[in-house]
């Protein structure tokens, strides 16, 4: 994770990318993308493309809409999950699960925000550019594919489900990459 | 594969390896896991679900996934292959009457496409036992020297007193790091 985020300090953000992050006002038309294409130009279309995305993958995680995804979700299956340091098999169907619903959620919103946007042409952009992508982005992502992250996120929605704070005194305390993520209403007071 | 599976992907190329210790139920792959990462071994119970630890060792993180191995839950297994750069099968070298059970878990997990790229390291565990085979006993009773579609090596350990068990686990770096690391 620091290796991440080392890399990802040494590169200037570019002097557009403020106002890339509204993805509403800067559609940017990801159908003539091809190989050749970004080749060939100075790739700054496909730069720019690329911001875009990120940009818009941003919005969409901060959003309402997100969170109360993940609050559904966690709301279904959080009986299922207990604190112990073994995981149960079942946690892993769930967690899969998990993984699908949140993926087809971003692509669904990204084509719906992009026009002609497509995960692959988007996945080889990634590619080229990973050395790009802002590292709290990177890890915010990548927290969703953590399972760690993901039990501990149920372990401590189910203590909060049933009146009980985040116990410290186990040793294990899991930090959220996304502080958006914890509901905000409760969570903070068991922690002071 | 959606795109937090590819940036998952990506992470993993840093330095990082994820690692999978299977073997027969009793075989001591909880007590491996637990003693590598110092902590108490005196009262571990058969695993019914599965345990993770992430190690930091010689500048590389581990991820070791150690998934429970009585018969019933053998067929699990598969859910955790994925991005698998080490399989750590793990014998109780004491287990004299079920080496063949051992064999035929072992090969038929060598067919697993999802775990052909894998180093496999074998840990005959319980060398402290009176009644354990050697190492070399229990290479030829797995028939490890038929072994072609992986780099793989046998280390006698005991996981009650921590023996070799950092010895297999460097093995199992040096071998995955030349892979991997230098490939690129």
């Amino acid at each position: 994770m620091s290796a991440v985020k080392n890399q990802c300090s040494k590169v200037t953000s570019p002097p557009f990318s403020s106002d890339i992050r509204s993805c509403g006002e800067n559609i940017v038309d990801m159908v003539d993308m091809d190989e050749e294409n970004f080749a060939i130009s100075s790739s700054s279309a496909a730069d720019t493309a690329f911001d875009a995305v990120i940009g818009c993958i941003e919005d969409i995680i901060m959003e309402e809409e997100f969170q109360q995804l993940q609050q559904s979700f966690m709301e279904k299956h959080y009986m299922e999950f207990d604190d112990s340091d073994e995981n149960k098999l079942s946690y892993t169907a769930i967690f899969n699960e998990y993984v699908d619903l949140l993926e087809k959620h971003l692509e669904q919103q990204l084509m719906r925000r992009i026009p002609g946007f497509t995960m692959n042409t988007f996945i080889e952009l990634l590619m080229q550019h990973k050395e790009e992508v802002p590292g709290d982005i990177f890890d915010m992502l990548l927290t969703f594919t953590d399972f760690m992250a993901f039990k501990e996120m149920f372990v401590e929605y189910r203590a909060e489900k049933e009146g009980r704070g985040l116990d410290l005194s186990q040793g294990l305390v899991v930090t959220s990459l996304i502080p958006s993520l914890i509901p905000t209403d409760s969570k903070r007071t068991t922690e002071s | 594969m959606g795109l937090l599976t590819i940036l998952k992907k990506m992470k993993q190329k840093e330095r990082e390896m994820r690692l999978l210790m299977l073997g027969l139920d009793n075989a001591g792959k909880t007590t491996i896991l637990k003693k590598f990462n110092g902590e108490d071994v005196s009262t571990i119970s058969p695993t019914l679900g599965f345990n993770i630890k992430t190690l930091e060792h010689r500048g590389f993180k581990l991820n070791i996934w150690d998934v429970g191995g009585q018969k019933s839950l053998r067929s699990y297994w598969r859910n955790y292959f994925e991005s698998t750069d080490g399989l750590v099968w793990v014998v109780d070298s004491a287990d004299r009457l079920r080496l063949e059970d051992c064999r035929q878990e072992l090969s038929a997990l060598l067919l697993e496409e999802r775990l052909a790229g894998a180093t496999l390291l074998v840990f005959a565990n319980k060398q402290d036992l009176p009644g354990a085979l050697s190492k070399e006993a229990i290479r030829e009773a797995l028939a490890l020297d038929e072994i072609k579609s992986h780099h793989w090596c046998i280390i006698g350990c005991s996981a009650v007193t921590g023996e070799n068990l950092l010895t297999g686990v460097d093995w199992l770096l040096d071998d995955i790091a030349a892979r991997i690391f230098t490939a690129d």
